[in-house]
């Protein structure tokens, strides 16, 4: 979290955080990989338990009960269709790699402030436009999300209602408005960012962005643990993985 | 610092021309006021100067510009930033990075400084604008106010030569303006040449070295601003600077019926009170103004009373009965709300859609008074246009009327008089005051004082979350001490 007290641009501007985002970035990626190719229960077992481990280890555990707060019931509406199609275990198999994938999203955003991973991708050579979609999408949502509540409120106001079945009868209401509003903001962004100098060759990033001994070495390790097993397998079959 | 001559220019696939045979020239570390109604072309002449005309917008130009020795339509906008500041109408979307710090640095990044030289002018910026304590703060919970201090922030860091700003004052309560003024008075101290595109001239007409009026797209007066101000301005769609408050109040034409009432309103948000225990009601056929500082719990107030929000404590009455949990849509039988961009409220492919939208989902459509309306806000031109492509003036007329033409018995109207010309907040102000006579409820938050004593014969003052006085203008303006603590002085003393 951003400090809210008055403090020097400097500190603002450093690097915070144990780890360098790009080898968090990394991590992030090994997880998905894994989650993803993993066939067995146990193996998701396994990456769900290391993730919710993760996540209380890094007190994550607030924004993890709000996004699973407003993902339950898609959760179960899976577990229900899959259930019913492919049968208990394929049900559980498809709850314990969705938890996983949100848990270790959660993890990865939770603990990586935007504007620093596009800050340190920038000093690895990203393009500044690349950079400022990273960060400018996460800049605006609010204010997206803002727009949209004004002009719901703007047309319930006028006596147009909104709200469950009324959202299809009277979706012009809302996408007219929102549609007009989103293009004028747009052209207000575009305005803005060239009255400010972007699009320009260069961007100086604003922290001291280098990869240390323990980025590397967390890099090194989730290298270690996808590799190993691979080489062990291949070469003795007896320590065929199971699970991947 | 600039050069123009027998400058005209015209958007792409329009027919007229916005700019027309423009000459005059800029000396540096002058300080121009440019003045001119809505649509006279001074957006557009700011966006020529740092070169998003053409490089953004396209168009047609002819004759000579020249800004800081560059010409503007062949260098890029990005190059040009380094020479011209250009502060826009929306603070909002000017704020581009998720900090304030960092929002602030975005400009000098860009130029490629090395990063000591970022973090000092961040630094020098910010503690000139006096923002230090918003560096860690994310934008968007930013007020309107201090948002446009973080976006004058972020181009006052690219120490721009020539600075231009486009209705600066477009949403600033009084101590906000008084704010600005003084941070302009210091920039011209400091030699850098302003240009200030502005409706509401009574901010500026004794800062400015001079004043520039420009009327559908012709320079029609150069001068001084007090001898361009003696002249006859109402011409040009300007407003004198001490007329309005110096005009009678309308009588109030109230019958005595309450319409709506709060009662001990509380309301808070995120842990910060912002209603405490409002009481205030308002009549039939009454117009009350409430007026107070950024923040101070208007348009909350507003809110209330058609049940966007829900006290905590208290409750809010209309027609006699507490609104409880009754759906926003059913109250608007009985309270409009016209809130402070008309333009997310239309959506209709036409003014005369838009007219009949309400109404018909309040299953209450009466076509001869909408042709009523219609006639009454001079819409009867524009009935077969596209309301988003309308004037701001005239969206605002025409929300107005879409929401009259549910026929509701109040209305409630959040900060109608913001980005509108001279003549346009006369029109709407006559407007409102026939609605009044007619027995209508008004209560209508406003920046405006001048605007709002020549329309509302009561105004209540919102001061920390309470109603500070609820009296006629002329008592609530013969307490400078109530004034002052509801942020209201400053504008009294210009307006």
């Amino acid at each position: 979290m951003e400090p809210s007290r008055p403090e020097s641009p400097a500190a603002l501007f450093e690097p915070s955080g144990r780890f360098d985002p790009r080898a968090k970035l990394i991590a992030f990626l090994f997880g998905f990989g894994w989650t993803l190719l993993a066939t067995q229960i146990a193996a998701l077992l396994l990456l769900d338990a290391a993730a919710l481990a993760a996540v209380a280890l890094l007190r994550a555990g607030r924004p993890w009960r709000r996004v699973l707060l407003l993902l339950w019931p898609t959760l179960l509406m899976f577990a229900i269709i899959v259930g019913f199609s492919a049968g208990a275990t394929a049900a559980a198999g498809a709850i314990l790699r969705l938890l996983a994938l949100v848990t270790i999203s959660v993890l990865f955003f939770a603990t990586t402030p935007p504007e620093r991973l596009g800050e340190s991708l920038l000093a690895s050579g990203l393009s500044p436009q690349a950079v400022f979609l990273l960060e400018g999408t996460l800049r605006f949502t609010p204010a997206m999300a803002l727009l949209v509540r004004e002009v719901k409120e703007a047309q319930e106001s006028r006596g147009i209602r909104l709200d469950g079945f009324y959202l299809l009868r009277n979706g012009a209401a809302l996408l007219a408005p929102l549609l007009a509003d989103v293009m004028r903001f747009a052209d207000d962004l575009a305005e803005a960012l060239d009255a400010r100098g972007f699009g320009g060759p260069r961007r100086t990033p604003l922290g001291d962005y280098r990869f240390k001994a323990r980025d590397w070495a967390l890099v090194a390790s989730l290298l270690a643990v996808t590799l190993t097993p691979l080489a062990l397998s291949r070469f003795y079959p007896a320590f065929s993985i199971q699970g991947w | 610092m600039i050069v123009c001559q027998a400058l005209r220019y015209r958007y792409p696939a329009a027919g007229a021309l916005v700019l027309q045979d423009l000459s005059f020239s800029v000396a540096a570390g002058e300080f121009v006021l440019l003045a001119g109604a809505s649509g006279s072309g001074k957006s557009t002449l700011c966006r020529l100067l740092n070169g998003l005309i053409p490089h953004l917008h396209g168009g047609e130009i002819g004759g000579v510009l020249s800004v800081a020795g560059q010409d503007p339509r062949v260098t890029p906008p990005h190059q040009m930033s380094h020479v011209v500041g250009l502060l826009l109408q929306r603070p909002d979307v000017q704020c581009l990075a998720t900090t304030v710090a960092r929002d602030i640095a975005f400009g000098p990044a860009g130029q490629g400084q090395d990063r000591d030289a970022i973090v000092r002018r961040v630094r020098e910026t910010a503690e000139w604008l006096e923002i230090v304590h918003l560096l860690g703060r994310a934008p968007h919970t930013l007020s309107g106010g201090e948002q446009q201090r973080v976006a004058l922030a972020g181009v006052l860091a690219m120490q721009p030569r020539l600075l231009v700003l486009d209705e600066p004052f477009a949403f600033l309560d009084a101590a906000g303006a008084a704010q600005l003024r003084v941070l302009l008075r210091r920039l011209r101290d400091a030699g850098v040449t302003l240009i200030v595109a502005e409706h509401r001239i009574e901010q500026l007409a004794d800062l400015a070295d001079r004043m520039l009026v420009l009327d559908r797209g012709r320079l029609v007066a150069d001068g001084s601003p007090d001898q361009i101000m003696t002249g006859d301005i109402a011409a040009w769609g300007l407003e004198a600077v001490d007329g309005p408050l110096s005009a009678p109040p309308q009588p109030s034409a109230a019958t005595g019926a309450t319409v709506m009432g709060w009662e001990a309103v509380e309301f808070a948000r995120e842990g910060r009170p912002v209603l405490r225990g409002v009481t205030l009601k308002v009549a039939a056929g009454e117009a009350v103004a409430v007026l107070g500082a950024n923040g101070a719990g208007k348009s909350t107030l507003l809110r209330h009373g058609n049940g966007l929000l829900r006290p905590q404590r208290g409750a809010v009455r209309v027609s006699g009965q507490t609104i409880d949990r009754r759906p926003v849509a059913e109250l608007a039988r009985t309270v409009g709300l016209v809130m402070q961009q008309p333009a997310r409220m239309l959506f209709a492919p036409t003014v005369r859609d838009e007219l009949a939208a309400g109404p018909r989902a309040l299953q209450r459509h009466d076509p001869a008074w909408c042709a009523r309306l219609s006639e009454r806000f001079g819409l009867d031109s524009l009935l077969d246009r596209p309301p988003q492509l309308l004037s701001a003036g005239e969206q605002r007329r025409v929300a107005i009327a879409a929401v009259l033409a549910g026929r509701p018995r109040a209305l409630l109207l959040d900060e109608p008089t913001a980005g509108q010309d001279a003549r346009a907040r006369a029109i709407l102000r006559d407007l409102l005051a026939e609605c009044a006579r007619e027995g209508l409820a008004i209560l209508v938050a406003t920046h405006h004082l001048a605007w709002a004593h020549a329309l509302c014969p009561r105004w209540a003052v919102l001061c920390e979350g309470r109603i500070a006085a609820d009296a006629p203008p002329a008592e609530v303006l013969a307490r400078p001490e109530l004034l002052h603590r509801a942020r209201l002085a400053v504008s009294v003393g210009t307006a």
